[in-house]
């Protein structure tokens, strides 16, 4: 009797989605990976329904191992990825028939956040080192020769990603060296967004992340090449111009070359209107666009 | 004649203390509940509006409503009830009405024991293995909904077991005794006397079900869907996933609105708990015993 009353209350709810939906017939793809890329992903989605509204581009994050994964599995059409494929997981695909298509659809800069009081300014690759690096040498803002206010300890609290971040890896990559590693006892939070957070409340924090996710309430530093050096600061302008140091391509995959509304779906991000969304969720563009 | 003894009294001051030692810990239990409403009600409420519940998110999720999420819910719990409870059903009732106490029954207790065990995240991780990839729904709502069913089914077999052994054994016996079956006997005494505490079950079931995030994560739920499901091959935003999501993973979010979603969560289940503890009392109240 119980099952009866449930078969006909989703048979009910069924046909009432059914009739607020105009029901035609749309193309799905979809569209997942790395958790940089999601929220313009979102934004790209969410906007393209005005541009076409027979395609629907279904999008889930998860992080750029899980689009990369998915798209080995051939259970997406676009993959996110905010790092490169590996050989190892090309061969990995190709195995299993899958030939995936890298496309640049933009950069973005991963800012150094610390706390609004910190006075640091300018931040150093070998001061980064020192900071996230296994056996670096500075644990206590002091080793820098800072004073933080708020900071009673003095210890530096390292904030970092969970090990599958495309984020994580390429922090790792550019910061640390090609065979560095981060130190111990980091907090690894799973986000972007949590990250900042963190940091923003956090006087003795200091942590990366996408520069799409700084707030007025948080301060980015300056990064130079060699202590003492000319400094450049995270902006859309320096990431594009590829003249700031920690600034990476962000990935689309496809399956082979993309055809048909796969096709059109990447011309339309790579067109203005598409590099104008990312930039104004606080991406750099591939490429010059003019955005009113 | 009767005056207190100072042994009297020592008992009775010590039977007081331990009442009210209980009754702190009875208080202490409902204090997080409290907590957690009235901050979700403070923090949330003042964006919950009939505008919030009916209509799409825009603006890069960080304006407009829920309304994708919320039937995404009710999809995916519709559809995981319409798989576990049956099943769930007829297994409890195979387990107490027809099977022998041997070895056979004995491991399949303790299968479902073990069930019961198992974490969410790793039912995610087997949703995506059978379900996804091996039967290739893909990431739908089938495969959602089946991956939670798996999870809930323990929850429905062990309730409904215990409220089928809550039915005297003289009833069957009684209606054996008039030349009824056994299916007779289950259908017509067994099953009416113990639907109040297979409801139980049921209702623990859709609370669980509604809020779990793992288990959709991977298997069905999606960051953004810009349409709304329309069979159960179709993915679907999920209320859970987007409070995380909302929470956690979108910049420029007001405060009040991951709130809301909260609040929206926790009111669809104690909705749909109290509906189904209303008809609970109402068959309770029909029992003859």
């Amino acid at each position: 009797m119980k099952s009866k009353i449930i078969i006909a209350g989703s048979i009910a709810l069924a046909t009432l989605s059914f009739s607020i939906t105009a029901s035609a017939d749309r193309q799905l793809i979809q569209n997942k990976g790395s958790d940089t890329l999601v929220n313009v992903a979102q934004a790209w989605a969410e906007e393209y329904r005005n541009v076409d509204s027979n395609v629907a581009v279904a999008v889930s994050g998860g992080g750029s191992g899980t689009g990369i994964a998915a798209m080995i599995n051939g259970t997406v059409d676009i993959a996110n990825a905010s790092r490169n494929m590996k050989s190892k997981e090309l061969a990995m695909a190709k195995k299993k028939g899958q030939n995936p298509i890298e496309h640049v659809v933009g950069y973005d800069a991963l800012a150094v956040f610390i706390h609004s009081n910190n006075p640091a300014q300018t931040l150093s690759y070998e001061q980064l080192k020192a900071v996230f690096g296994r056996g670096g040498s500075a644990t206590k803002w002091s080793d820098l020769g800072l004073k933080v206010p708020g900071c009673k300890q003095d210890k530096i609290i390292v904030v970092s990603r969970q090990n599958n971040s495309g984020t994580y890896a390429y922090f790792k990559k550019a910061a640390l060296g090609k065979k560095g590693k981060f130190r111990q006892g980091t907090l690894d939070m799973h986000g972007s967004k949590d990250v900042v957070d963190l940091v923003e409340k956090t006087p003795c924090a200091i942590g990366y992340s996408g520069l799409a996710y700084a707030t007025d309430h948080i301060k980015m530093a300056c990064i130079s090449k060699e202590t003492g050096g000319s400094c450049i600061n995270p902006s859309v302008k320096t990431a594009s111009d590829r003249s700031y140091p920690i600034a990476r391509p962000l990935f689309m995959y496809t399956n082979g070359e993309p055809q048909g509304e796969i096709k059109k779906y990447l011309d339309w991000i790579k067109s203005d209107e598409g590099q104008c969304i990312l930039l104004k969720k606080g991406y750099a563009p591939y490429r010059d666009v003019n955005c009113s | 004649m009767f005056a207190e003894s100072s042994l009297n009294v020592r008992n009775k001051r010590v039977q007081n203390l331990f009442r009210i030692l209980f009754m702190m810990m009875t208080i202490l239990l409902i204090i997080p509940v409290i907590i957690i409403l009235g901050t979700l009600i403070a923090k949330g409420g003042s964006i919950i509006s009939f505008d919030f519940l009916f209509t799409d998110p825009t603006n890069g999720m960080t304006a407009g409503g829920i309304f994708p999420a919320l039937l995404g819910t009710i999809w995916i719990v519709a559809v995981a009830l319409l798989a576990s409870v049956p099943l769930g059903i007829a297994a409890a009732i195979y387990l107490n009405e027809y099977a022998g106490d041997n070895w056979f029954t004995r491991i399949i207790q303790l299968a479902i024991i073990n069930l019961a065990g198992v974490p969410s995240i790793v039912h995610a991780l087997f949703g995506v293995g059978a379900f996804v990839i091996f039967f290739g729904f893909g990431t739908s709502i089938l495969a959602a909904s089946l991956t939670l069913a798996i999870m809930t089914l323990p929850v429905v077999i062990v309730s409904t077991r215990e409220s089928l052994r809550a039915v005297p054994q003289a009833f069957r016996e009684a209606c054996w005794n008039m030349g009824a079956t056994r299916w007779q006997t289950i259908r017509r005494v067994v099953l009416p006397n113990a639907v109040s505490g297979i409801l139980t079950g049921i209702i623990l079931e859709v609370s669980r079900t509604t809020g779990e995030t793992a288990p959709i994560m991977f298997t069905g739920a999606a960051f953004f869907l810009p349409f709304l499901p329309q069979s159960v091959f179709d993915q679907t935003m999920a209320l859970s996933l987007h409070l995380f999501v909302v929470a956690t993973q979108v910049p420029g979010v007001p405060d009040n609105l991951p709130f809301g979603v909260a609040l929206v969560l926790i009111a669809m289940v104690l909705l749909m708990n109290s509906i189904s503890i209303a008809f609970r009392m109402y068959l309770r109240g029909k029992k003859k015993w």
